[in-house]
């Protein structure tokens, strides 16, 4: 392990840290829902780490068709490894919360149910990725369904504001209706969560490079 | 409170399942990298 991204680690495993302190004792109990709302400083940073995944994923998909550095088909491997992991936190954490203030674990809401097709959309990409290894062909059709699979991220963000829907658009109105405390443990745990991803992402694009250099020495 | 304990048992086994997976993968291809090098050095 390198420099970097050894100190990368430790900042990460910090930053949870601090991150706890912010979510259990900084920020204040909510009125309305009690002690279960704070679930929600896991669950928005896991929806917006695994949008910037999906994102990156997009960009390096664009990489692959427009080149053949094979770093890029690695680095989307990885984002999409990393933003599935995130999206089914996201979605298991709430279907808890869910069940605490809704009374029910599911509910066919436009936000939840956009964000269960990108969970299935981005797991077919990832199945399709598997039996893709190597091939200059497969990496490519890996990559057109990366970036047609991108068309419902940006559906599951503005969904809450497009459609009728019981989920909260923290950005919909001025605040969020959060206190500023409530804010910071946010700002916090979205940075901790934000490192954590970048230290997966490096960890994983290493691994699948190493996974290359494998099949590299097998034919040599 | 349970909902609430339940997330996040959830979140750091998923988590932690994940970092353990990118170990134990991280070790296999180092083993293995190691391995071909070494047949690759013999028979070169």
């Amino acid at each position: 392990m390198n420099g970097l991204i050894k100190y990368m680690c430790i900042l990460a495993g910090l930053a949870l840290a601090v991150s706890q302190y912010f979510i259990w004792e900084y920020a204040p109990r909510e009125v309305t829902m009690g002690e279960v709302q704070r679930i929600f400083y896991f669950h928005l940073p896991f929806a917006w780490w695994a949008f910037v995944c999906f994102f990156l994923l997009f960009v390096s998909s664009i990489g692959v068709l427009a080149g053949k550095a094979v770093f890029w088909d690695h680095l989307a491997g990885a984002c999409a490894e990393v933003g599935v992991l995130f999206t089914t936190l996201n979605l298991i954490s709430g279907a808890a919360w869910a069940k605490g203030a809704w009374n029910t674990w599911w509910t066919w809401d436009p936000r939840l149910s956009t964000a269960l097709i990108m969970w299935f959309v981005y797991c077919a990409y990832l199945v399709l990725r598997s039996g893709a290894a190597g091939s200059l062909k497969m990496r490519r059709i890996s990559a057109v369904v990366g970036i047609v699979a991108f068309l419902d991220v940006p559906l599951v963000f503005f969904s809450a504001r497009l459609w009728r829907s019981i989920h909260p658009a923290v950005f919909a109105s001025r605040g969020g209706g959060l206190a500023p405390e409530m804010w910071h443990a946010v700002a916090v745990s979205v940075f901790a969560w934000g490192v954590m991803a970048l230290v997966l992402l490096y960890l994983r694009t290493n691994q699948m490079r190493a996974m290359e250099r494998i099949r590299q020495l097998n034919q040599g | 409170m349970n909902y609430l304990l339940l997330a996040n048992v959830a979140i750091w086994l998923g988590i932690s399942g994940y970092v353990l997976f990118l170990a134990a993968k991280q070790a296999r291809l180092e083993k293995r990298i190691k391995h071909l090098e070494f047949l690759n050095d013999k028979q070169g």
